[in-house]
């Protein structure tokens, strides 16, 4: 648990309004394999707390959310691969 | 005077701080309900409404507040309401959601509230008002001398019907989550300021603060001689009235409200950390603010925006506001599905 998790991809969704941090996360977790790990940054505070509730009933695993600074956070979700 | 000025403005910056901290916004309510199959912010609003439901039926059989419920024209309603559901969604946030996001750094929301102050002003006293008028008065409907309420269409008073609805809402409410026990939020031992200042607020604890507000709302905006509980569009419109140059304009309790709720917001937001100047980029600026000019003639037209007639309208029964509620939900769904659900398929 403790090594380093490197991320798969990359989505910076800072200053987006609702819904897109949502729907680009999920959207982008969709399109991705199987054990693949989507970092996510954010700075949306409803999104930081809606994320991470709605990621398991797609089978999505949340890993981590780490706050950076202030509303800027950073998210390690593991995708279920949909596809 | 003062009393406008001061309660509008008090009350004002509780509001704001409560939607921060609540993440309160009846757009991300009812669009997440299609959208991620996500009920939480749902509940938040269905506890507020039940709570003034009940606390204004209560103060009203004290003598402290009269109840004022929106007009019923079922044509500016339905099709106004529409509109604005439509808007909301464009806009990211509802009226009250545009509003407190301000105070959180959000380029967007501002972008959005200017649409809907400039079309709100447009529909309340420029050349979008015929279009309202016809429709209001097309299709106006009157209980006597008084606004249609699901009380006076039913001969009864007031009080007895809001508080058997609240009742038996409240009580299946209960009976059903204590049946699916999961409904339960985590408990955790954080210490009280953290958890007021710091951590997002649980739907439950929002939707109940946010029903106490309103009923003080009520009670104060009536000292300073309003009579209605929480309103957004009409505060951005008098402001936007005393901009305006040749036209004659007062602030007013509801003006004091708005100016008080991205006070409240910003307080919060700075509080918590989560204060940040957001950048969108241009294409999502340009989004809300189309967005912001449609919910500002939609809630003209319609006589209120979600707050006036869902939280402040249904926990009066007025029909109006039922069926404006109603319109918001179905525009919103519609957009909704139209824009993310789709392409996204």
């Amino acid at each position: 648990m403790s090594e380093i998790i490197k991320p798969t991809k990359t989505l910076d969704v800072c200053g987006k309004i609702c819904p897109y941090p949502d729907m680009d996360t999920m959207t982008t977790l969709k399109k991705m394999k199987k054990g693949e790990v989507l970092e996510v940054l954010l700075d949306y505070p409803l999104s930081v707390e809606r994320i991470p509730r709605n990621l398991k009933k797609q089978g999505h695993k949340l890993i981590s959310v780490e706050q950076i600074s202030g509303p800027n956070h950073r998210m390690l979700i593991e995708a279920f691969g949909l596809k | 005077m003062t009393t406008a000025i001061l309660s509008g403005l008090f009350v004002g910056i509780l509001f704001g701080f409560a939607l921060q901290r609540g993440r309160f916004c009846m757009n991300s309510a009812i669009r997440d309900s299609i959208l991620l199959q996500d009920f939480v912010l749902l509940k938040a609003v269905g506890a507020a409404v039940l709570v003034q439901m009940l606390g204004f039926a209560l103060m009203s059989l004290l003598g402290w507040i009269k109840i004022s419920p929106t007009p019923l024209f079922w044509g500016a309603n339905l099709v106004g309401s529409f509109i604005f559901g439509i808007g909301m969604v464009l806009a990211g946030g509802c009226a009250s959601g545009v509003t407190y996001r301000v105070g959180e750094g959000m380029t967007s929301a501002l972008s959005a509230l200017i649409g809907l102050t400039i079309s709100a002003t447009l529909t309340a006293m420029g050349f979008l008002a015929p279009i309202k008028d016809v429709l209001q008065k097309s299709t106006k409907i009157m209980v006597g001398e008084a606004n249609p309420t699901l009380a006076n269409i039913l001969g009864l008073p007031y009080a007895v019907v809001a508080i058997t609805i609240a009742v038996i809402l409240g009580g299946v409410w209960i009976f059903m989550a204590m049946k699916n026990k999961d409904d339960s939020e985590k408990k955790s031992n954080l210490p009280l300021s953290t958890k007021i200042f710091k951590k997002g607020w649980g739907w439950l604890a929002t939707g109940v603060v946010i029903g106490l507000i309103g009923m003080l709302a009520f009670v104060t905006s009536t000292w300073a001689g309003r009579s209605y509980p929480l309103a957004i569009t009409s505060g951005w419109v008098t402001i936007a009235k005393m901009i305006l140059p040749n036209v004659e304009a007062k602030m007013g309790w509801d003006a004091y409200l708005v100016i008080g709720i991205i006070v409240g917001a910003f307080l919060a937001a700075i509080i918590a950390g989560e204060f940040k100047i957001r950048w969108p980029g241009w294409g999502l600026l340009v989004q809300t603010f189309v967005g912001g000019l449609l919910m500002g003639f939609g809630a003209v037209t319609s006589g209120g925006c979600n707050v006036t007639h869902i939280l402040s309208g249904l926990p009066q029964l007025g029909i109006g506001s039922l069926l404006a509620t109603i319109s918001i939900v179905l525009g919103a769904w519609v957009t909704a599905y139209f824009i993310f659900v789709r392409r996204n398929a």
